[in-house]
């Protein structure tokens, strides 16, 4: 057995800020340890140059000093003024290592047993040494390190505070950067997938990044291909319903036309049976065309169309061929709602629901029909109140509440198809709202992405 | 009334032709574009009944231009396309009316009759003229209350008088109106059939125009 492991598909947004963050704050360091290594070098050469024209500047007053002495082998300590920190601390000795100078702070041991000319260096201090008077003198500066490394952390650490920043803002500003950036993939991303199963229109290229406009060309090129092999079919599956509907159509009216032929009586039972048989045959075609449709997508136009005007054709169709049925139809004011639906998904979806609610309703009580200005369609009929757990299971195929009466139990199943596949919204309510009984279909139009 | 029926299908144009012959209705049943271009060029019709997909071409491009000729005569769609796109296309087009099949005969019956009451600018199905009450649906007449009974044949020439009330009617237009093409008809026929309708309905109901025809509904009092 082999284990497939999928990859956990990457935010190209939070892959970019980190990217970016990362690269930015990396190439802060490096420039702030050059600039650190420059600055300690440029450092030591003024601490050394301070250092060596200090020397140069104390040692002819030490010489001075020394040899108008009564005895210019004593050891002298050179006192302060007034009390200060003293970096800088020296030794004057004579060639024999005797100390003759010091300064008042000076700590003999820090400085170097021999008498050393330049710089040098021990772990704790810089020093410089230089002799006169024929070598006879020798004077030796000592200099704390502590205090050029306290320079150049201070100056490191004035250069790290900004970054501590830097890490931050650059994070929010790359965020919010890449978001401007691929504001307009975000919007093509948020296009597809609002979209129901039946909208198969081009997505819209303009202002994709020219990278991804092949890709989203791509894409609509795919959804042309679909969409006319999705007409294709539906031609197909037309023209297959009328192939299939005339000779149906040829042999029920010929049945009718033998009806009328024979008198009452056994032959005319047998025909009616016949005629029966021929009826349910052609619903039942029918219904799987319908049912073949709805679940076969392109149930949107490109243009939109108004509901009102096709709902109202399709009610007057019905009521011409159920007259004694009593049909109501209460429309908004302004008779006009525009939607993305296709009109013939829009007629299949409204003639089952019609159909169901003729066929399952009370005989005698009228059919409601209502459709707001917002887009939302009830259809209620009488009917005996139908339990919860059979309002959930209208929706599957082949089931019906009332088994009682001539049906296949597909309209629900179709409107459902057609419902999904356009974005809008169906819900079954028993008892019908304000009422005892009752049964209320109820189509939400306004879901539908235009 | 005088009906053109356009009809490929072999089995149903002929039940359809022989329904509404049974009706007293003249049916002329082509089964192609052509010979309806035929038909409707030589001979008035009071009824179209047209199927769609047809072998020559499609029963809407006839309807459009039969409606861009000027041509007034009420038009039924009869057709196995059952979209509402193609529905609308046909009324669109100039359709009166759209069946979609398969439908019972009845209702074919049924919607002929109300687009020829519409035509005839009375859509309400119930005809009174004088002391006659018709109702054109369920094809009763009844005379002072009774109960009038009509042949089909003397029916369709009853209807060819109330879809045009008061209009002087020619021999040879009632003949149009009741016989379809090929229909063998004796000299007298009309004569007979109107000598039957005076004898059922009362001999002022129509009226005789020496060598010109005949009109009704002048005579009767309170014709609606």
């Amino acid at each position: 057995m082999t284990l497939t492991q999928t990859k956990k598909p990457q935010s190209l947004q939070k892959t970019l800020g980190i990217g970016l963050t990362l690269a930015v704050t990396l190439l802060w360091i490096f420039a702030l340890s050059g600039a650190v290594y420059v600055s300690k070098n440029k450092l030591n050469e003024l601490f050394d140059s301070s250092l060596a024209e200090t020397a140069q500047r104390i040692m002819p007053l030490a010489v001075v000093e020394i040899i108008n002495r009564e005895d210019p082998g004593q050891a002298q300590q050179i006192m302060s003024f007034k009390a200060h920190d003293e970096h800088l601390v020296y030794l004057v000795r004579n060639n024999l290592g005797q100390i003759l100078l010091q300064s008042h702070n000076a700590d003999p041991a820090i400085f170097n047993q021999t008498l050393l000319i330049g710089f040098n260096s021990s772990t704790t201090h810089r020093f410089y040494g230089i002799s006169a008077v024929q070598n006879t003198l020798h004077i030796e500066i000592a200099e704390p390190l502590t205090q050029r490394r306290a320079a150049i952390t201070e100056m490191a650490i004035s250069l790290l505070w900004p970054l501590i920043l830097l890490i931050p803002l650059c994070f929010i500003g790359s965020w919010v950067f890449v978001r401007y950036s691929l504001r307009h993939i975000l919007a093509y991303r948020n296009e597809i997938e609002s979209r129901g199963g039946g909208d198969l229109t081009t997505v819209k290229v303009e202002g994709l990044p020219t990278e991804i406009i092949p890709i989203a060309e791509s894409v609509n090129s795919l959804l042309d291909r679909l969409q006319r092999a999705l007409e294709s079919e539906r031609s197909f599956t037309a023209n297959s319903a009328h192939e299939l509907r005339t000779p149906i159509a040829t042999a029920l009216a010929q049945i009718q036309r033998l009806q009328q032929k024979v008198s009452a009586g056994s032959i005319q039972d047998d025909m009616g049976k016949i005629e029966t048989t021929l009826r349910g045959l052609s619903s039942l075609s029918e219904k799987l065309m319908q049912l073949a449709k709805a679940e076969g997508g392109g149930l949107l136009s490109a243009e939109p169309h108004n509901l009102i005007s096709l709902l109202q054709l399709i009610v007057d169709d019905s009521q011409r061929s159920h007259p004694a049925k009593i049909i109501t139809l209460t429309l908004p004011n302004n008779r006009e709602y525009m939607s993305a639906i296709d009109p013939d998904a829009f007629a299949i979806l409204i003639r089952n629901l019609l159909d169901n609610a003729i066929k399952h309703g009370v005989y005698a009580q009228p059919v409601e029909i209502s459709f707001s200005s917002k887009g939302i369609l009830n259809i209620v009929n009488a009917a005996s109140v139908i339990p919860t757990e059979t309002l959930l299971q209208l929706r599957r195929r082949f089931v019906r509440s009332n088994i009682s009466v001539q049906g296949m139990g597909l309209g629900l199943a179709i409107a459902d198809a057609i419902v999904s596949g356009v974005g809008a919204t169906m819900t079954f309510n028993s008892p019908a709202p304000g009422q005892k009984d009752g049964f209320e279909v109820s189509v939400d139009f306004s879901t539908i992405k235009d | 009334m005088r009906i053109l029926l356009v009809e490929d299908t072999e089995g149903l144009g002929e039940v359809i032709q022989d329904q509404i012959a049974d009706e007293g209705h003249a049916v002329d049943w082509v089964k192609c574009i052509s010979n309806a271009e035929a038909s409707l060029s030589t001979t008035h019709y009071d009824l179209l009944l047209l199927d769609l997909m047809l072998p020559d071409g499609s029963g809407i491009d006839l309807l459009k231009k039969i409606r861009k000729a000027g041509e007034a005569t009420p038009v039924i769609i009869l057709t196995a396309r059952d979209q509402i796109s193609d529905r609308i296309n046909g009324l669109n087009a100039g359709a009166d009316d759209y069946l979609v099949k398969p439908f019972d005969l009845s209702e074919l019956s049924a919607r002929i009759a109300a687009v020829s009451r519409r035509y005839a600018g009375n859509p309400n199905p119930k005809v009174y003229i004088g002391t006659l009450e018709i109702d054109l649906t369920k094809h009763i007449i009844s005379r002072d209350g009774v109960v009038v009974n009509l042949t089909a044949r003397e029916w369709a020439l009853l209807e060819a008088f109330i879809q045009r009330p008061g209009t002087l009617l020619s021999k040879s237009q009632l003949e149009d109106h009741l016989y379809a093409f090929g229909s063998e008809i004796e000299s007298n026929t009309i004569e007979v059939y109107i000598s039957r309708l005076r004898k059922k309905l009362g001999k002022d109901q129509l009226e005789t125009v020496r060598g010109m025809g005949y009109r009704m509904g002048l005579s009767g009092p309170g014709s609606t």
